[in-house]
């Protein structure tokens, strides 16, 4: 577990969590409480997806070339937007105690990059995909 | 856990050379690169010793990148406001015949209004999970000097215990809050108010101030090597042996970080100071900053001379 508590609470602008996601260079970070509970995750995808609402399934296709002025004036328009409007609500939070594998899976299972650790519900830390990998990689046999 | 706060983190660079003086070009025996800044100091030794700590304050650029590894290698939590340009790098040059030491310390980068902001947010919700607060070091161009002040008012209002380290106005802002505990470095505010402590009786005059404005323990250097402590049981003027000093980089926050250590395990006023100077002793015997270990820094702890002064 990576022991960084970057977060951002949901009253705050979709602008100042691009911020945050830029500047730490990360893929997503945790919405929490003022108790430092964790009450959501706001990804760069919940983002491009609020910007491109109509368009974000045909992303994935090759062939689909999204117009970037419309693009670009629609995320000025939610950067202003709160984060709670856009941020996923059901997330999977991992215990400090789970296994390294178990978190690996479910991470790899779901297509998340990194995923919020918890300790009686307040966050403790980021479980990171390519780290957990390494981790498990250079584990010796005996645990 | 405790928290420490840095506002301006730093790499710290630096270089042992057999002789240094100005206009020459030299190479070194010996490099040493470290993520600096007090707080960032403290936590690594509080983690060297044991204790679970959080470390928050400003990050920039690659530095900030390495200065943010190196503090998860030790396991330390990280909470950062991440900024534009470059945290700092600060160089210090060891001629090894004179056995003196140069720095030089870049400004910082510029901390906008808005991360300023964020980073007080931050700071009143990583008070809910700390008991005991570290301020200290110097501040980054764009956060007001008196910020200080702010921080321990609000750690207090929240029942937290706060150290600071600081000088100058920082120092001063700071003290006006009423710390638990303070290191008294007067040596910038020397240069502006041209008193210059130097005898024991001036250092104790200005402990007797800081106790006249409600702080109850309070610390300053003495000479090169000595320090001195007014706690309430008296005051201590505590040395260590000068003769295997190799770097007296991160000695201070060594001192700080074991000060918080003894508060922590409810030493007397005696083994806590000498607990305090054996971590300082400690980090002095190697280049490297930070200490090898407790065992280490306990066998330590007889070399220390504690003599009470009052």
């Amino acid at each position: 577990m990576d022991r960084d508590l970057t977060s951002i609470t949901q009253d705050r602008s979709i602008g100042e969590a691009i911020e945050i996601l830029a500047r730490h260079r990360v893929t997503g970070i945790p919405v929490v409480d003022e108790e430092l509970r964790v009450v959501g995750f706001i990804s760069e995808k919940d983002i491009v997806r609020a910007a491109l609402p109509g368009y974000f399934d045909y992303l994935q296709d090759t062939s689909f070339i999204p117009d970037f002025g419309q693009f670009q004036s629609k995320l000025r328009q939610i950067s202003r937007h709160e984060v709670s409007k856009y941020m996923t609500n059901d997330v999977d939070l991992f215990e400090e105690d789970d296994s390294d594998f178990t978190v690996a899976m479910t991470l790899v299972q779901h297509g998340y990059i990194r995923g919020p650790v918890v300790k009686d519900g307040i966050l403790v830390g980021m479980a990171n995909r390519s780290s957990l990998l390494g981790r498990i990689l250079t584990e010796s046999d005996e645990t | 856990m405790i928290l420490t706060v840095t506002m301006n983190p730093a790499v710290d660079e630096e270089y042992f050379l057999p002789e240094f003086h100005v206009g020459s070009w030299f190479r070194a025996n010996k490099v040493d690169h470290s993520a600096g800044g007090k707080g960032i100091n403290v936590s690594i030794i509080l983690a060297q010793l044991g204790y679970e700590n959080a470390a928050m304050g400003f990050l920039a650029g690659y530095n900030g990148e390495y200065v943010r590894d190196e503090l998860r290698k030790h396991q330390i939590t990280t909470n950062f406001v991440h900024v534009s340009g470059e945290t700092r790098t600060n160089v210090f040059i060891v001629d090894e015949t004179g056995n003196l030491e140069t720095g030089i310390a870049e400004p910082g980068p510029y901390v906008p209004e808005e991360a300023l902001e964020r980073f007080l947010v931050n700071y009143k919700r990583m008070l809910g999970r700390a008991n005991l607060v570290f301020i200290g070091g110097s501040l980054p161009p764009g956060v007001p000097q008196d910020i200080y002040r702010e921080l321990i008012t609000t750690a207090k209002e929240e029942g937290k215990e706060v150290f600071v380290d600081a000088a100058g106005v920082s120092l001063a802002a700071a003290l006006d809050a009423r710390p638990t505990f303070a290191k008294l470095d007067y040596r910038h505010s020397a240069r502006s108010t041209g008193f210059l402590p130097t005898s024991l009786d001036n250092i104790i005059e200005l402990f007797r101030e800081a106790h006249a404005q409600g702080i109850k323990c309070c610390l300053a250097s003495y000479r090169c090597y000595g320090e001195v402590f007014s706690l309430p049981g008296g005051v201590y003027l505590a040395e260590i042996d000068r003769e295997k000093v190799v770097s007296m980089l991160g000695a201070g926050e060594a001192l700080m970080a074991g000060f918080i250590v003894g508060k922590k395990e409810n030493m007397s006023e005696e083994d806590h100071i000498r607990f305090a100077m054996a971590c300082a002793c400690e980090d002095t015997r190697h280049v490297e900053k930070g200490v090898y270990s407790r065992k280490a820094v306990e066998e330590l702890m007889s070399s220390i001379q504690v003599d009470k002064l009052e």
